[in-house]
C-alpha cells in the first residue's frame, strides 16, 4: 500500500472521469480497493480486473495526474462534494440500488436527501396547463415537507422545480435536482438562473464529473437516478414515446409507485401519461393523491395557497366555459357569445392575473 | 452645322431635363456619343441612322458627335433617339434651329422611322413640361398622365419632319384626359372567421402600424393582406399621379387612367436587394418599396427573404424614403408604406393545438432569422388560427370593407386634426400628451414590464396601437385598460432566444 498523495474523493472522480467508462466499470473499479490504490494500478498499466476490454485498458493507461488534478481543481472551484457510497451524506435510498453510481457530484445541501422524496417528471414541451399543473404540485409537495426530485430539463421539471422553489414558507423543503451533465455545465443554457438557486438552496445531484457535456447517453442514465431517488414518481405529461417513460421504466423496476396526471384525449402531451393509467397506474389529480401514496397525513396540504387574484364572479364565469382545452380567440369568442373585442380584453386581464396562458395564439384556462 | 435640341432621362422615379447637342463637321465619317452615355443610348445610333434611311432622310457623310448636356450622371435610355435625330436634322440645314426651339423630344425609333414608347414616359414628359413635348402617338395615354400643356403626339419621324418645315399641320391624334378612378379591391367580407385578424387590419389601416401576420398555412394570411388596401383612404389626385409617375419610371404598362386605391405590391421572396429598394448600374430604378409607396408592401412568408433585403428594410420604413448613394450622385425616392408580413408560427406550420413538434431551440432558430430591430418595426403582431367549419360555412357575411373604410378614414382625419401625424408615428413626447393612460392601463403595463415580458420599445408601440384602437372605437381622453389589454393581445411575445423576448 502506497501513502496516497491526496484526498481519496479526487481519486474516485479522476476514476469517474476516465475514458470508455460505464457505470458498472467504475463500480468494479470503486468496489476493487481504496481509489488511490486503483489509481496507481491503472496508471502503472495493471489489469486487474476481468472481463475488461484491451481497448478499454489501453485507454486508461494513457491518462496521467493531470486528469486527476483537474478534476479535482474543478470539484474545488465550483464546490462540488465527490460522494462515494461509503460517504455518510451518499442518499441512502441508492445504498441499495443494483445500479447505484459509485460516484456521486453533488452541489447544495445533502440533509434533503434525508426528507421523503417525490419524483416530478414530464414532457419538455409540455402544455401550459401541464407546467401549471406541475408548478402547483411541486409548491404544495415542498410546503407539506416532501422533497421534490426532477431533472431540471425545460418543461415539467424546470416548472416542478420553480414551483418549489416559489414556496418560500418555513417548512418548504427545497429541491432535489439529478442532471445529466457536469455540474458546472449548465444545460439548457436558459436554466442558469434556476440552476444555481436549486445549488444554494437545494441539492444539485449528477453522476457526470465537472465538465462532461450533456451526451446524449447520459439523459437514460439521469433517470436511472431520479427514479431510485424517488418514493412515488408522478408524471404530469408524457408522449407515449418521451424520455419520461424511461424513467417510468426504472422506476417500475425498482418498485417505486408511478403515478399519472390524466389528461385530454387525443392530446399528444398526454398519450404517455393516459397509457399508464389504463395500465393500472394510480391518478394524480390533486397533492392529497400523492400524499396519500406516501401515507403522510394529507391534512397539512392546505397551507400553501393559491396567491393569485381572486376573480371576479363574471371572470369565474368565463373561466369555467374557456374550459381546459386550448381554445383560439374566436372560438373563446363564440363559446361565450361576447365579441371579440370583448374577450381580448377578458382574457388579458384574465393573463395577468395569471388565470390563463397563450401559447402561439391558443389560450388555456389554468385551473388547478 | 450646331444644333441644340431638349430631351429628356430618367433618374429613379423622376425625369431630368437635358439638352443633346448635335454637331456635324468636317473629318473622317464617324459617329460619337459624348456626356456620360449609358449602354442603351450608344445603341441610339444605329437606330436613328435606320429611321432616317427609312424616312428618305440623308445620313451626313461627315463627322458627327452628339452631346449629352445636363448633371453629372450617367445618362441615356432609348428616350434620347427622336431627338438625336432631330439634331441631326438641324445641324444638317434638313431642319431650322428656330423649328425646334420651346420644344422637346421624347421618344425611341424604330428602325421604319416610327415613334415608339420608352419606359417612364409619365416623368420623363413631366419634366420637360414647359415646353411643347413631342411623343409617340402610341405612348399618349401614358405621356397625358404628366398633365402637360401642350402635347403633340406624332406617328412617324417623317411625319415629324413634314410638321416642323411647316408643310404640314401636327396631325390629329386625341390626347386623353387623365382620370382618376376607383380600383375593385377584394371585398372584407369574404374573409370567414378571423374576428382578431380583421380587426388588427382595421387598425393597421387606421393607424399605419406595421403587421406581423403569424398562422399555419391556410390560416387566409394572405387572403387578408390582399383586402388591406382596400381598408385605406382613397388616394387623393396628386398622390394617385404620383403613385402613376413612379409605375410609369418602373416601365410598367399604363394608360391615361390612374387608380386611387391604395397600391398593394407583393413581391417574390426571392427578390433581390435592387428589386427590394431600387437602384441598377444604368439608371435607377424605382424598388418594390417606392411602388407601394402611399399603399401596401406585403411580404408572404418572410422567412424566406433574404436576410439582408429585409434588413433594408428598416431604414426606408422609419424615414418614409429611400436613400440611394452611388459613387456618381445620390437620389431620394418615397416608400412611405404600410408593411405585412405573413409567416408560419414554427418551422413545422402545424395548425391544430399543441400538436407542433418543434422544439423550443428550433422555433427561436426560425424566429432569429428576423433580426431584432426588424421585429420591433411591427406595431401589431398577430397570431392566426384556420378558422373553424362552422366559421368557413356560415353563411352570414363578415362586415365589407366599406364600412371599415368609413371607420378608418374618420380615425385618419382626426389624428391629422389632432397631431398632424398618423399615430405610429407619435413621437414618446407626443404620446403623453395626445395619449396619456388611466391609472390601472399603466399598472397593466407596469406588471409587463416587471416581468420582462414588454420591452421599452414595446411599451411605446403598445401605446400606439391603444390610441388607435381608441380613436376606432371613438373613445376620447386618456386610454382605458380595455384598450391597453386589447393591444397586448395584438402583439405576440416573440422568444428569440434563451431569455430574450421580443
Amino acid at each position: 500500500m502506497t501513502s496516497s498523495q491526496y484526498p481519496q474523493w479526487s481519486y474516485a472522480a479522476a476514476l469517474a472521469s476516465l475514458p470508455l467508462l460505464t457505470h458498472r466499470r467504475l463500480r468494479w473499479l470503486i468496489d476493487a480497493g481504496a481509489p488511490s490504490d486503483i489509481w496507481q494500478q491503472i496508471r502503472g498499466g495493471h489489469r486487474f480486473l476481468n472481463g475488461i476490454d484491451d481497448a478499454v485498458w489501453r485507454a486508461w493507461s494513457a491518462v496521467d495526474d493531470s486528469l486527476l488534478v483537474t478534476v479535482a481543481e474543478r470539484c474545488i472551484d465550483k464546490k462540488i462534494e465527490v460522494l462515494m457510497r461509503s460517504s455518510p451524506s451518499y442518499p441512502a435510498s441508492l445504498i441499495g440500488d443494483p445500479e447505484a453510481p459509485a460516484v456521486l457530484f453533488v452541489r447544495g445541501n445533502t440533509d434533503i436527501f434525508r426528507h421523503r422524496r417525490v419524483g416530478i417528471i414530464g414532457t419538455r414541451a409540455a402544455t401550459a396547463r401541464g407546467k401549471h399543473f406541475a408548478h402547483t404540485l411541486g409548491a404544495q409537495l415542498s410546503t407539506t415537507g416532501v422533497a421534490v426530485v426532477s431533472g431540471l430539463a425545460r418543461g415539467i421539471d424546470v416548472e416542478s422545480h420553480l414551483g418549489v422553489l416559489s414556496a418560500r414558507g418555513e417548512t418548504s423543503v427545497p429541491p432535489i435536482a439529478v442532471v445529466a451533465s457536469g455540474l458546472d455545465v449548465v444545460y439548457p443554457r436558459e436554466h442558469s438562473r434556476i440552476w444555481e438557486e436549486v445549488a444554494t438552496r437545494g441539492v444539485l445531484v449528477s453522476e457526470a464529473p465537472p465538465g462532461m457535456h450533456p451526451e446524449p447517453f447520459r439523459f437514460p442514465m439521469r433517470n436511472r437516478i431520479i427514479a431510485a431517488l424517488s418514493e412515488v414518481l408522478v408524471v404530469v405529461e408524457s408522449r407515449s414515446t418521451g424520455g419520461s417513460m424511461s424513467t417510468v421504466r426504472e422506476a417500475m423496476k425498482r418498485d417505486v409507485a408511478v403515478m399519472a396526471v390524466p389528461g385530454s384525449p387525443g392530446l399528444r402531451q398526454s398519450e404517455g401519461t393516459n397509457d399508464l393509467l389504463r395500465d393500472g397506474c394510480a391518478p394524480v389529480t390533486c397533492v392529497e393523491d400523492v400524499l396519500l401514496a406516501l401515507d403522510l397525513d394529507h391534512r397539512h396540504a392546505q397551507q400553501w395557497c393559491d396567491t393569485r387574484e381572486v376573480l371576479a364572479p363574471e371572470e369565474l364565469a368565463f373561466l369555467q366555459v374557456v374550459g381546459r382545452g386550448p381554445h383560439s380567440m374566436e372560438e373563446i369568442a363564440v363559446l361565450t357569445a361576447n365579441n371579440v373585442v370583448a374577450t381580448a380584453v377578458f382574457l388579458g386581464r384574465l393573463e395577468a392575473k395569471g388565470w390563463v396562458a397563450n401559447t402561439d395564439g391558443w389560450w388555456e384556462a389554468l385551473m388547478a | 452645322m450646331f444644333a441644340a435640341v431638349t430631351s429628356s432621362t430618367l433618374l429613379a422615379t423622376m425625369g431630368s431635363l437635358i439638352v443633346v447637342e448635335a454637331h456635324v463637321g468636317q473629318g473622317i465619317p464617324a459617329f460619337t456619343v459624348v456626356g456620360l452615355p449609358d449602354e442603351g443610348c450608344r445603341e441610339s445610333r444605329d437606330r436613328v441612322r435606320a429611321a432616317m434611311l427609312s424616312s428618305d432622310l440623308a445620313w451626313p457623310t461627315k463627322r458627327v458627335t452628339i452631346n449629352l448636356a445636363g448633371s453629372g450622371e450617367r445618362r441615356g435610355g432609348a428616350g434620347l433617339d427622336l431627338a438625336i435625330a432631330v439634331g441631326l436634322l438641324v445641324a444638317t440645314g434638313v431642319l431650322s434651329q428656330e423649328a425646334v426651339e420651346g420644344k422637346a423630344f421624347v421618344a425611341e425609333l424604330g428602325l421604319d422611322g416610327s415613334l415608339r414608347p420608352t419606359p417612364g414616359m409619365a416623368p420623363l414628359v413631366s419634366a420637360v413640361g414647359d415646353h411643347e413635348v413631342v411623343v409617340a402617338a402610341t405612348a399618349v395615354g401614358e405621356a397625358s398622365l404628366a398633365r402637360v400643356p401642350r402635347l403633340r403626339p406624332v406617328h412617324t419621324l417623317k411625319q415629324l419632319v413634314e410638321v416642323l418645315r411647316a408643310e404640314e399641320a401636327w396631325p390629329h391624334v386625341a390626347v386623353p384626359e387623365p382620370q382618376v378612378v376607383m380600383d375593385e379591391i377584394a371585398d372584407m367580407a369574404d374573409v370567414r372567421g378571423q374576428e382578431m385578424a380583421r380587426l388588427s387590419l382595421e387598425v393597421a389601416a387606421a393607424g399605419f402600424h406595421h403587421v406581423l401576420l403569424m398562422g399555419p398555412p391556410g390560416a387566409g394570411k394572405s387572403m387578408l393582406a390582399r383586402r388591406l388596401p382596400g381598408l385605406l383612404p382613397r388616394l387623393t389626385d396628386e398622390q394617385a399621379f404620383r403613385v402613376a409617375m413612379a409605375r410609369s419610371a418602373a416601365g410598367m404598362p399604363m394608360s391615361a387612367v390612374v387608380t386611387s386605391s391604395a397600391p398593394y405590391r407583393a413581391p417574390h421572396h426571392t427578390v433581390s436587394m435592387i428589386g427590394m429598394v431600387g437602384g441598377g448600374s444604368s439608371h435607377l430604378r424605382p424598388g418594390e418599396l417606392t411602388l407601394a409607396s402611399d399603399g401596401v408592401l406585403f411580404l408572404d412568408e418572410m422567412g424566406e427573404f433574404a436576410p439582408t433585403v429585409l434588413d433594408a428594410l428598416r431604414q426606408p420604413l422609419e424615414e418614409g424614403v429611400v436613400r440611394l448613394s452611388r459613387a456618381n450622385g445620390s437620389v431620394t425616392m418615397p416608400a412611405r408604406c404600410l408593411l405585412v408580413a405573413a409567416t408560419n408560427p414554427c418551422p413545422c406550420g402545424v395548425s391544430s393545438p399543441l400538436a407542433c413538434t418543434c422544439t423550443p431551440i428550433a422555433k427561436q432558430r426560425y424566429l432569429r432569422r428576423f433580426s431584432g430591430p426588424l421585429l420591433d418595426r411591427f406595431d401589431l403582431r398577430v397570431e392566426l388560427q384556420r378558422p373553424s367549419t362552422t366559421e368557413l360555412t356560415s353563411k352570414s357575411k363578415s362586415e365589407c370593407s366599406a364600412a371599415i373604410a368609413e371607420r378608418v378614414q374618420r380615425v385618419h382625419e382626426m389624428c391629422m386634426a389632432r397631431q398632424g401625424c398618423v399615430n405610429s408615428s407619435l413621437s414618446a413626447d407626443a404620446l403623453e400628451e395626445v395619449a396619456p393612460l388611466e391609472d390601472d392601463a399603466l399598472n397593466v403595463l407596469r406588471v409587463r414590464l416587471d416581468e420582462g415580458r414588454l420591452t421599452g420599445r414595446g411599451y411605446h408601440r403598445v401605446r400606439r396601437v391603444a390610441r388607435t384602437l381608441a380613436d376606432l372605437h371613438c373613445s376620447e381622453g386618456p386610454i382605458g385598460s380595455e384598450w391597453v389589454h386589447l393591444a397586448l393581445s395584438m402583439r405576440a411575445t416573440l422568444q428569440t432566444g434563451h431569455g430574450e423576448m421580443r
